[in-house]
């Protein structure tokens, strides 16, 4: 798998994947804490936790001799669940964001301060 | 085996594009529709890792449905057109340094780990061995899946629900 190319052996190196699921965590962190907008706070949460999904298949196929031995679905198995946790999330984000816009005509999180001290 | 790498690159590219777009762009639908690539690299990286359930999954639940519901909502608020979204440069400061701390940290945990032992994936159906799992190691918390989601989406229909004047009713503010 050495030499030939640059791009020999990527579909099998973990770091690729890991690098690249921590790239997306960042931007995910950099959308949920400047946007000034609910939805676009949501989808960097989205980002966050694709990161993660991805990141507990990489390790499970890739990594599967050293940390997951003979049982090997349990990454894919996590990764299940955050995709269905995501899809809750979604459903109750969503539903507060419309609530939120019925009643204030705005989804600026920050102008929503009834609750502030 | 290039064929698998080029592809991986393509998807890195693609991802990696889409979700800078979905950090940075000022218009909240490119954003989302950003977010449709990122998510379409993502299910194409689970494939090449021969996760072919999950891929499915990504792209049913994800960018059949997720994504949906997003564009409606960015739909529905027509507000959100305006260029005041992304509220000036300077606001991206700060996020973007705290982000760039997280991302050196952990990118030089990734250096510095020991990568002996790979495996390589082995391109074999996966959706009957997830459907074992689901009803025998993991039966437990797929049911706690469950109730999560049958609760999750009757709290989304109440908080969502228009506010009809209930004047007899106590629960009006």
């Amino acid at each position: 798998m050495e030499g030939g190319g640059i791009l020999a052996g990527l579909a099998t190196n973990p770091e690729a994947y890991l690098l690249f699921s921590l790239l997306l965590f960042s931007f995910g962190i950099i959308a949920t804490l400047a946007r000034k907008n609910a939805i676009g706070i949501f989808m960097g949460v989205e980002l966050m936790l694709n990161a993660a999904a991805l990141n507990f298949v990489t390790f499970q196929v890739l990594r599967r001799g050293v940390v997951a031995n003979e049982t090997w679905l349990h990454g894919h198995i996590f990764s299940l669940f955050v995709i269905i946790l995501a899809a809750i999330e979604a459903a109750v984000a969503l539903a507060i964001v419309l609530r939120t816009f019925g009643s204030r005509q705005s989804i600026d999180p920050d102008r929503a301060t009834e609750l502030r001290g | 085996m290039a064929l698998v790498d080029l592809f991986v690159a393509l998807c890195f590219l693609l991802g990696i594009g889409g979700a800078f777009f979905t950090a940075f762009h000022p218009n909240i639908m490119y954003a989302a529709i950003s977010l449709i690539m990122t998510l379409v690299a993502i299910a194409g990286l689970y494939g090449a890792l021969g996760a072919d359930f999950l891929a499915a999954a990504q792209l049913i639940i994800y960018v059949g449905g997720i994504l949906i519901v997003i564009l409606f909502a960015v739909m529905m608020s027509h507000d959100i057109y305006k260029d005041r979204f992304m509220a000036g440069a300077k606001k991206y400061i700060l996020p973007a340094s705290a982000s760039f701390v997280i991302f050196a940290g952990l990118a030089a945990l990734v250096g510095k780990m020991d990568w002996a032992g790979n495996t390589v994936p082995d391109f074999e159906p996966t959706a009957r061995a997830m459907g074992w799992a689901l009803v025998g190691p993991y039966a437990v918390p797929f049911q706690y899946v469950v109730i999560v989601l049958l609760l999750g989406l009757v709290g989304a229909v109440v908080i969502a629900r228009p506010s009809i004047k209930h004047e007899d009713d106590e629960g009006n503010q």
